[in-house]
């Protein structure tokens, strides 16, 4: 380790800390914090910030999801089917990602972001009919504490 | 808690695969978990309840995110040093998140989730 990273040994901790809370709490991976906080915060490039967030996501991932599992909430089917897809998606990504120079990677991963956000934020309509259509029976977890 | 899980959580066979392949894709490029992408999918598409989707997502994302790193390890885009210091900080964090989650209503944590992209996306903007 170089003497310039030693000064990034807490920032380091204190950012897979809050990925980590976030991975659990909300059923993401955390890079969407990760990657961000080591380009913007430490100077990482975009393709290392991004190789080293999946690396660390996987030990969190999986504490998270037993963790998930034992609570019962976990449904194995769903996530394994999930799975099918994703490391076949996952291939094409990373190797598309690879071919491409920093400074793009960086403006789609920023356009990314804002996709989902204004996805998420924009369809109030669509929450509230999928709300209404659901019956409580579909959804056990529906309305408790 | 009910252990089983509704009809509509249980899924159909390839809109699960697609959602996969979509996360996948977004977890190569951008290095994402791609739970970002398959928990609202699971839940404005397939029904999931969103607790169930959270927990779900967590767990496809191991396998995707294994992938995703072996790819741009052989590249040499993976600092080790850093990894090991951010997976030291993330297995104390996601157990509090994981156990937090739990104590929420699938309503509080769908507002969570939306709150946490907004913030995110703000501060990509203002960098």
């Amino acid at each position: 380790m170089s003497p310039e990273q030693l000064g990034e040994v807490v920032p380091l901790v204190l950012i897979g800390l809050s990925a980590g809370f976030l991975a659990g709490l909300l059923g993401i991976g955390g890079g969407v914090l990760m990657v961000p906080a080591m380009v913007l915060l430490l100077g990482f490039d975009q393709h290392v910030a991004q190789g080293t967030s999946l690396l660390v996501i996987i030990p969190a991932a999986l504490t998270g999801s037993f963790t998930h599992h034992r609570k019962g909430r976990l449904v194995l089917r769903g996530a394994a089917l999930v799975a099918a897809g994703g490391v076949i998606g996952a291939v094409l990504g990373s190797v598309f990602a690879l071919s491409i120079d920093d400074e793009l990677l960086q403006r789609l991963f920023a356009g990314f972001l804002l996709i989902v956000a204004a996805r998420i934020l924009l369809p109030k309509g669509l929450f509230g009919r999928d709300r209404a259509q659901r019956s409580p029976a579909a959804d056990p977890d529906a309305g408790s504490p | 808690m009910t252990v089983e899980s509704g009809a509509n959580e249980r899924g159909p066979l390839l809109p699960l695969v697609a959602v996969g392949a979509a996360a996948g894709l977004l977890s190569g490029m951008f290095g994402v978990g791609g739970g970002i992408l398959m928990v609202p999918a699971m839940v404005l598409l397939l029904g999931f309840g969103q607790g169930r989707a959270q927990a779900t997502s967590l767990a496809a994302i191991v396998p995707i995110a294994a992938v995703g790193a072996f790819v741009f390890g052989r590249a040499d885009n993976v600092d080790l040093v850093a990894a090991a210091l951010l997976a030291a900080g993330s297995l104390l964090g996601v157990q509090a998140g994981a156990r937090l989650m739990h104590r929420l209503s699938d309503d509080a944590l769908t507002r969570l989730f939306g709150m946490f992209l907004v913030v995110v996306a703000i501060t990509m903007l203002l960098s």
